[in-house]
């Protein structure tokens, strides 16, 4: 039997502290090919002989990609690798060139939406996961410099964030905060809402 | 204080909790503790924490970990992931260590003393399960002082 | 029928059937041993309980929980140092048969509590809703006994708000570190319905939220 070549292209996604590896497929027709993957922190490397360790969802799995989230979770470099299997055949191991860091993770903007409930001003963010925070920014419309900060930990849907005179807009702009890996996204796109009073007497 | 490192305090705590009842159900030994005999860290003088807290990380990395191994692939890669965040805690505090924010007292050096005498009274891989089944008391002592 | 037999030793051979599910139960420290009676047993089994701190060397026989029928014993008194870690341990009696003493998992009561909602206290204004919110305390043994609210073993106690407006039919989400929350600029002659829960960061603990309080800004003069 010729040796079963080893997976290729291995790289990273990651994106908002999501990270998956990818690889090319090993074509070899009529064959189901399975592979596996291990992975190797930076502890493993220093103090536990380099040993490996298997990432069992993804042990001989017939996909290219593989979660790796819970398994990279803590703000050192680690290695990857994954190899073939096609039935009593096995391929040597295709390892990820250099190493990955959970600190390079793409951060996106949140997704957000500004409502205004008479005279609160409220903002709907999106739970992203436990590893992130959000730094709200919210200011009058034209009051660019007495801009206000709030920290949200725990994302609730319609976070309160202030109450509003009658009259002027107030503008929103909100990106994540990730301590973990000290990092924090660009901001989303603004958002602007004017309170929605009824015309009663004090607003005069 | 100086040495910030609570954000990786709550990963490890999330990756210990996982696997809390699996690695104390592994230590029979119930009238032991390595970090709690004869006195408890809370004891522990508050000039002081901060050298015990950067001994016990360097215990945790250099001794505790490696002999920790079982043949549970999910355990496994828990430990795996707490020990890299050890890591992470253990750069922390070395770097306040070396600007000498971190002092060592003689009551943390007795203490720290203490705590290796009561590991090496077993033998290691008793000594290493045990000392991973106190993590939390590591933990809940390292969160009430910062 | 249960076999039963003796050993040379003088020491009862116990062959009864163990207690099950041996677990504490904790709500704001308040720390009750509760077990299920061993299997296939009837009426006319009795316990007796006892406790050790972890890594002291002895277990202490609790004294109330000596040959009682009921399924639980409450330890609180005996762990209400929460800086330590206990193991508890039930022993099952019947017709001169034992079981064996079968025992709980290591339990941490700062962690493995759980945290009842706050209590609250909601007032309102025309054009305002007052909130106060109080954290429930430690379980003490006595009422004249020092009382001890959860703020004070649990620093980074936050509290998480909810306010429906039932006009809008909005719930609005306030998360506060103090005790006090002012909603101003309402709309007069409106109800809002209140809830809170208390969050801890570390260790990581949330209460239930509180059932709803309900007020409606005084109408407009």
């Amino acid at each position: 039997d010729a040796l079963l070549p080893a997976p290729q292209n291995i790289s990273i996604l990651s994106t908002n502290m999501k990270h998956f590896l990818t690889w090319s497929p090993v074509i070899i027709h009529g064959e189901t090919v399975r592979y596996s993957v291990e992975f190797q922190g930076e502890y493993e490397r220093e103090y536990a002989n380099e040993s490996w360790i298997p990432i069992c969802e993804c042990s001989l799995i017939t996909a290219t990609v593989c979660n790796i989230t819970e398994d990279v979770s803590a703000t050192v470099a680690y290695k990857l690798r994954v190899r073939a299997d096609v039935g009593a055949r096995r391929s040597e191991w295709g390892t990820l060139k250099g190493f990955f860091n959970r600190i390079t993770t793409s951060l996106t903007p949140p997704p957000m939406k500004v409502i205004a409930d008479g005279y609160q001003l409220l903002v709907d963010l999106e739970d992203m996961g436990p590893a992130f925070q959000f730094y709200v920014l919210y200011w009058k419309k034209g009051q660019e410099s007495r801009m206000q900060q709030k920290v949200v930990e725990e994302v609730r849907s319609m976070v309160h964030l202030d109450t509003m005179e009658a009259g002027p807009e107030y503008c929103v702009k909100a990106q994540t905060y990730v301590e973990v890996i000290n990092r924090s996204s660009s901001f989303s796109q603004t958002q602007c809402v004017r309170a929605q009073g009824g015309t009663s007497m004090w607003l005069v | 204080g100086p040495c910030r490192v609570s954000m990786s305090m709550t990963e490890i705590r999330s990756g210990f909790t996982a696997i809390k009842a699996n690695i104390q159900a592994r230590d029979p030994i119930r009238t032991l503790s390595i970090l709690s005999y004869p006195h408890s860290l809370h004891k522990v003088k508050s000039s002081d924490r901060c050298c015990i807290a950067h001994h016990l990380s360097n215990f945790y990395v250099d001794k505790v970990f490696k002999h920790c191994k079982t043949e549970d692939s999910y355990v496994n890669r828990k430990i795996s992931s707490i020990a890299n965040s050890f890591l992470s805690v253990k750069r922390t505090l070395a770097q306040c260590h070396e600007q000498n924010k971190c002092m060592c007292g003689q009551e943390s050096t007795e203490k720290f003393k203490q705590i290796l005498a009561n590991y090496e009274g077993l033998d290691v891989t008793s000594a290493a399960i045990k000392s991973l089944g106190e993590l939390d008391i590591l933990l809940d002592w390292m969160e009430k002082s910062t | 029928i249960v076999p039963f037999s003796f050993s040379f030793s003088g020491e009862l051979y116990c062959s009864l059937p163990n207690p099950r599910n041996v677990h504490f139960e904790s709500i704001n420290m308040k720390n009750v041993l509760h077990w299920s009676a061993p299997e296939g047993t009837g009426d006319g089994v009795l316990y007796k309980v006892k406790y050790s701190v972890y890594g002291v060397g002895k277990w202490i026989r609790k004294p109330e929980c000596r040959n009682i029928n009921r399924t639980w014993c409450d330890l609180s008194i005996e762990t209400s140092d929460y800086e330590e870690q206990y193991y508890a341990s039930v022993k099952a009696f019947l017709d001169g048969m034992c079981s064996d003493w079968m025992e709980t998992t290591r339990f941490n009561p700062l962690t493995d509590t759980k945290i009842g909602p706050p209590a609250l206290s909601v007032s309102s204004t025309e054009k305002s809703i007052s909130i106060i919110l109080t954290a429930p305390e430690k379980w003490k043994g006595s009422p004249e006994g020092e009382s001890m609210s959860l703020l004070q073993v649990y620093p980074g106690l936050q509290y998480n708000v909810s306010v429906l407006n039932k006009k809008t039919k909005k719930r609005w989400f306030f998360s506060i570190s103090n005790n006090t929350l002012v909603v101003p600029w309402l709309e007069p002659g409106t109800a809002y319905c209140v809830s809170a829960q208390i969050y801890v960061t570390t260790p990581l603990l949330h209460s239930g939220f509180s059932e709803e309080h309900c007020i409606a800004t005084l109408k407009d003069k």
